[in-house]
C-alpha cells in the first residue's frame, strides 16, 4: 500500500468505526437518559428539584467518591477492594475524634490521613512484597472493617456539633454542600488524570508496565500513588458520610464496593486497565443512583431491585465495552 | 469429530488432476478493504516439491494473501485450486483438511502444555471422553522423528528454545494436513526471531522436507529467500509485480521490484559514516561489567558519534548485555562511566538520567503502549523531567515535541492523537526512537532496531542513525542481521558465552569485515 492508500485506509477505518464508537461512548448516557425518561413518566416525584437534589444527588455523592477512588487503581490494572472498609474506618475515626476527644475540625484531616495511610499500606504490600493488589486489598477489606467495628464497640456512636455538621449539610445557592464537595473532587480527579504525570503513568502502567519501566520511570512509586489517592478519597467519603448523619454505625460504608466497581466499569474504565478515566465514572454512578431512587419511588420490592440493578449493570457494560481491543475475556 | 471432517478430503479429485503438476494454484485473487485494494488480480502457483518465495514491503498484501489462502479471509474475486480442484475455504480448519496450513510469525504454541499436547491441540485422541495420552505421546514422537525434527514431545513447550517451538509448529502444520498427500505449508516470516544457527536448522529442515510438502516462504530477508526458494513472487501495492526463478534473481533485483527503485551499496549510507578524526570524545566507558556467571565481564568504550556493533549467536548474551547497559539487568560488578560519573549497579531510571535510552528487540511487548496515542508514546520518557520536579504535565511541550518528531522522523500517522496500534511496524519503531530523541538522549542502545520492518522503513532508520551520529549521538547497535551490523557500525564486537571475543573488529568505510570473518568468531 502506498502512503496515500494507507491514509485512505485509516480514514476509512475511522469512518467505519464511528457508529460503533458512538454506541460505546454514549452507552452509559443512553442508559441514564432512558432511566430518567422512564421514571419521569412513571412517577410524579422523580423529576422534582427536591428529589433530584436531596435524594438522587446527595445519595450519589458517597458512591461517586468511592467509585472515583477505585478508578485509579483499576486504570493501572490493579484493583482496590478495601474501599468500603476505609470509608468505615475513617468515618468511625471522625466521630470518635469529635465526640470523645473533642478535636473538632481537626478530626477531619486526621481521619483523611488515616485513609491515606491505609492506602499507603495497600500500595507498599502490593509493590514491595509483590502480593497481587486483589489479594492485599481483599485482606485489608476485612482487617480495616474489623478495626473500625472494634472502635465503635459494636454500636452506633454519635456526636453533637452543628458547625461541623454544616460542612456536609449546609447549602450554597440552593445546592447542598455535599453535592458541591462531590463535584469539586470530581473535577480534581479529572485534572489529576489528564494534567499530571501521575495520571499519565496510571494509563501507561495499565497498558504495559514493561514499557513504562524501560522509559526510566520510577514504576513502584507510581504504582503506590493510586492506592494512596484511593485512601484519600475514601477518607473524604467517610468524613462526609458521618458528618451528614452525625454518627457512625458499625455498618457504614458496607455494600459500596460492588456498586462502585459496577459504576467504574459502566463508565468505561476497563478492568484490564489503560482506558477510561474518572470523567466517565460519574455516568455509572448516576445510572445506579437514578435507578435506586426511581425504583424506590415506584415502591419496587427491594429484592426485585437487586435483580434489576444487576441486569442493568451487565447491559450497560455490554453496550460500552470496546470489543475490538479484547481478544479473550476472562 | 476429526475423522468426520477428513472424510471430504478430495482423493478422487486429486486423481483426476494427476496431470496437473501444480499442487496449489490461485488465480486472479482480488481483495479490497473498503476503499483500499489490498490485492489486485494476483495469481500464484506452487508445484509439488517446490519452495516458493513471497516477498514485498509491509502493506504489499502478503498477509492478506496468506489469510485468504488459509481461509481466514474470503477473496472478493478469484479462485483457489488444490491439486487442480477448485476449492473454497471459509476457515483455517477447512484449509488444513486440504493440506494448506500456516506457520505463524508470532509463535502459536501454548507454552504451558507439552509438545505432543500442542501437536494434537483441538484434535486430541480420546476414547469415551478420556484422553489417550500415551498413544498421542508415542505417535507424536514417531511423527516428529519421521520428519527429522529433534524435539522431545513429552517436554513442556515452555522448556523449548525459540527454535524448537518453531520446529514444533512446522510439525503441527504437517500433522494437521496428514490426510493430504501433498501438504502446502505457508511460513510467515519464520526467521524473524531466529539467530544464525536457528536459521540454519530451519533451512535444513525445509530442504529435507521439500519432497514431502510444498512450502511458501514469506520473509523480509531477501538473501534468505534467495537461499531457500526455487521461484520468487514479488508483491507491491497488492499487485504481483514479478515472478522470477531464483537463478535469475539477486537481492538488488528483488529489492528493485519491491520498492520500485534502485538500491545499491548506498543502502547503509556508509559514506555518511563518521571516520576516525571526526569521532568525538568517549561518551560511555563500560568497565568490566558483570551481570552473573553467564554475562561479563565486558569492557568497551563508546565514542561520540560512533556506532558500536555487537553480534553473536543466540545465547551469546548480546541481548542481555543490552539490557545490562540499559540498567534493566542487575550489575553485580564493574561500572559504567558517563560524563565523569561512575554508575555502579544502575537502575533503568539512573541510566536514563545519565543519558542512555534503550530500544528493545520486541517493540510490541516492551517498546510501545499500543493503545495509547503517538503523543503519549513519544513523550513517555520526557515527562520524567517535565516542569522540573513538579507533578504537572506541560501539554504544550508534549504537543510541540510530538509534532516535530512526526515531521523529522517522517512518521506516517493521521495525527499526534492516533493510536500507535494502527501504524505500520516501521512507523511504530520510529515512535520508539522518537521517545528518546524528544529528550535529546545522547546514547542509544538498540537491539535489532529494524526487526520486522520493511525495506523502505529500514532505509529510513539507517538514514536516521547516520544523522544522529552526525549530531554526536552514540549508538550501541546489537543485531542478528550481520550485513546490517557490518554496514552500520564503526567497530564490531563479537560476543560468545557472555564475553567479547578478542578485540572489536574495525569496520571503517572501505575496511569492513566480511560476514564470514564474524561468523568464524561467533561459533
Amino acid at each position: 500500500m502506498s502512503t496515500s492508500s494507507v491514509k485512505q485506509w485509516i480514514v476509512a477505518q475511522r469512518e467505519q468505526r464511528t457508529l460503533q464508537d458512538w454506541i460505546q461512548d454514549l452507552g452509559p448516557f443512553v442508559m441514564l437518559f432512558g432511566l430518567v425518561i422512564i421514571f419521569s413518566l412513571t412517577t410524579d416525584r422523580f423529576a422534582t428539584q427536591a428529589n433530584l437534589l436531596d435524594n438522587v444527588a446527595k445519595n450519589a455523592v458517597t458512591l461517586l467518591l468511592v467509585a472515583l477512588a477505585g478508578t485509579f487503581p483499576i486504570l493501572q490494572q490493579s484493583i482496590d477492594l478495601s474501599v468500603e472498609s476505609v470509608v468505615l474506618l475513617t468515618g468511625v475515626v471522625t466521630v470518635v475524634l469529635i465526640a470523645e476527644f473533642g478535636l473538632g475540625l481537626l478530626a477531619i484531616p486526621i481521619a483523611i490521613g488515616v485513609g491515606m495511610l491505609a492506602g499507603l499500606f495497600n500500595g507498599l504490600v502490593f509493590t514491595k512484597l509483590k502480593v497481587p493488589s486483589f489479594l492485599v486489598t481483599l485482606g485489608t477489606l476485612s482487617v480495616m472493617a474489623g478495626v473500625g467495628k472494634i472502635i465503635t464497640g459494636g454500636s452506633t456512636i454519635t456526636f453533637r456539633n452543628n458547625s461541623i455538621r454544616a460542612i456536609a449539610n449546609g447549602e450554597i445557592l440552593g445546592i447542598p454542600n455535599l453535592v458541591l464537595w462531590g463535584l469539586l473532587i470530581y473535577v480534581a480527579t479529572i485534572i489529576l488524570a489528564f494534567r499530571t504525570k501521575f495520571g499519565r503513568y496510571c494509563f501507561a502502567l495499565g497498558e504495559n508496565e514493561r514499557v513504562v519501566e524501560l522509559s526510566g520511570a520510577k514504576v513502584d512509586r507510581y504504582k503506590i500513588y493510586p492506592f494512596v489517592l484511593s485512601g484519600l478519597l475514601c477518607g473524604i467519603a467517610g468524613v462526609l458520610l458521618t458528618l451528614r448523619i452525625s454518627s457512625a454505625s458499625p455498618n457504614i460504608g458496607s455494600g459500596l464496593l460492588l456498586p462502585s466497581i459496577a459504576a467504574i466499569v459502566m463508565g468505561g474504565t476497563a478492568l484490564t486497565g489503560g482506558v477510561g478515566g474518572p470523567h466517565r465514572t460519574i455516568l455509572g454512578v448516576l445510572v445506579i443512583a437514578v435507578l435506586n431512587n426511581g425504583m424506590n419511588l415506584l415502591s419496587i420490592d427491594s429484592f426485585v431491585q437487586e435483580i434489576i440493578l444487576g441486569l442493568v449493570v451487565v447491559a450497560a457494560v455490554a453496550l460500552s465495552i470496546d470489543r475490538d481491543k479484547i481478544d479473550i475475556v476472562k | 469429530m476429526s475423522s468426520e471432517i477428513y472424510t471430504d478430503t478430495p482423493d478422487a479429485a486429486a486423481d483426476s488432476a494427476a496431470d496437473d503438476a501444480s499442487s496449489f494454484r490461485v488465480e486472479g485473487i482480488s481483495k479490497s478493504f473498503r476503499h483500499v485494494q489490498a490485492l489486485d488480480d494476483v495469481s500464484l502457483e506452487a508445484n509439488r516439491g517446490e519452495v516458493i518465495g513471497l516477498v514485498g514491503e509491509n502493506g504489499a498484501g502478503k498477509s492478506t494473501l496468506l489469510n485468504i489462502l488459509t481461509g481466514v479471509l474470503e477473496a472478493d474475486d478469484g479462485q483457489l485450486y488444490v491439486d487442480g480442484e477448485p476449492v473454497t475455504f471459509t476457515n483455517p480448519r477447512e484449509a488444513a483438511n486440504y493440506g494448506v496450513s500456516l506457520v505463524h510469525q508470532e509463535q502459536d504454541v501454548i507454552t504451558t502444555l507439552r509438545g505432543y499436547e500442542n501437536l494434537y491441540l483441538a484434535r486430541e485422541k480420546e476414547r469415551l471422553g478420556v484422553l489417550q495420552k500415551e498413544e498421542m505421546r508415542k505417535n507424536a514422537q514417531a511423527f516428529v522423528d519421521d520428519l527429522g525434527i529433534n524435539i522431545d514431545v513429552n517436554d513442556h513447550v515452555r522448556n523449548y528454545s525459540f527454535n524448537e517451538r518453531q520446529m514444533l509448529e512446522i510439525a503441527k502444520a504437517f500433522h494437521v494436513s496428514q490426510k493430504s498427500d501433498n501438504p502446502v505449508i505457508l511460513l510467515d516470516e519464520p526467521t524473524a526471531g531466529l539467530e544464525e544457527n536457528g536459521r540454519k536448522l530451519l533451512f535444513d529442515l525445509v530442504n529435507d522436507l521439500r519432497d514431502r510438502a510444498t512450502f511458501v516462504f514469506v520473509s523480509h530477508e531477501l538473501d534468505e529467500v534467495l537461499d531457500i526458494s526455487d521461484r520468487i513472487y514479488v508483491l507491491k501495492d497488492g499487485e504481483r509485480v514479478d515472478m522470477t526463478h531464483v537463478e535469475d534473481a539477486t537481492t538488488d533485483s528483488l529489492q528493485q521490484s519491491m520498492v520500485g527503485r534502485e538500491t545499491a551499496d548506498e543502502y547503509y549510507r556508509v559514506p555518511d559514516q563518521r571516520r576516525e578524526p571526526q569521532l568525538g570524545e568517549v561518551a560511555m566507558e563500560v568497565d568490566a561489567v558483570v551481570h552473573d556467571d553467564m554475562i561479563g565481564p565486558v569492557s568497551f568504550s563508546l565514542r561520540e558519534g560512533e556506532i558500536f556493533g555487537i553480534v553473536g549467536v543466540e545465547g551469546s548474551g548480546k541481548q542481555r548485555l543490552g539490557r545490562l547497559l540499559a540498567g534493566d539487568l542487575k550489575m553485580i560488578d564493574g561500572s559504567i562511566t558517563i560524563d565523569g560519573a561512575d554508575l555502579v549497579n544502575p537502575s533503568v531510571s539512573d541510566m536514563v538520567d545519565a543519558g542512555v535510552g534503550y530500544i528493545p528487540k520486541d517493540r510490541k511487548s516492551e517498546g510501545l503502549l499500543l493503545y495509547q496515542s503517538v503523543l503519549v508514546n513519544t513523550s513517555l520518557a520526557m515527562i520524567r523531567d517535565m516542569n522540573g520536579n513538579m507533578p504537572v504535565l506541560d501539554l504544550d511541550a508534549e504537543q510541540e515535541s510530538t509534532a516535530s518528531a512526526i515531521e523529522e522522523l517522517a512518521i506516517k500517522t493521521p495525527g499526534p492523537n492516533a493510536l500507535v496500534h494502527g501504524l505500520s511496524g516501521g512507523n511504530q519503531q520510529k515512535v520508539v526512537i522518537a521517545r528518546w530523541l524528544a529528550q535529546d538522549t545522547p546514547i542509544l542502545v538498540m537491539d535489532n532496531v529494524t526487526r520486522g520492518i520493511d525495506v523502505g522503513a529500514k532505509e529510513e532508520v539507517y538514514r536516521l542513525c547516520r544523522e544522529l551520529t552526525q549530531q554526536g549521538v552514540s549508538i550501541v547497535f546489537i543485531g542478528d542481521e550481520l550485513p546490517e551490523v557490518i554496514g552500520m557500525s564503526n567497530r564490531i564486537a563479537v560476543m560468545a558465552d557472555g564475553q567479547f571475543i578478542g578485540e572489536p573488529f574495525d569496520a571503517s568505510p572501505g575496511d569492513k569485515p566480511t560476514e564470514e570473518e564474524l561468523i568464524q568468531e561467533m561459533v
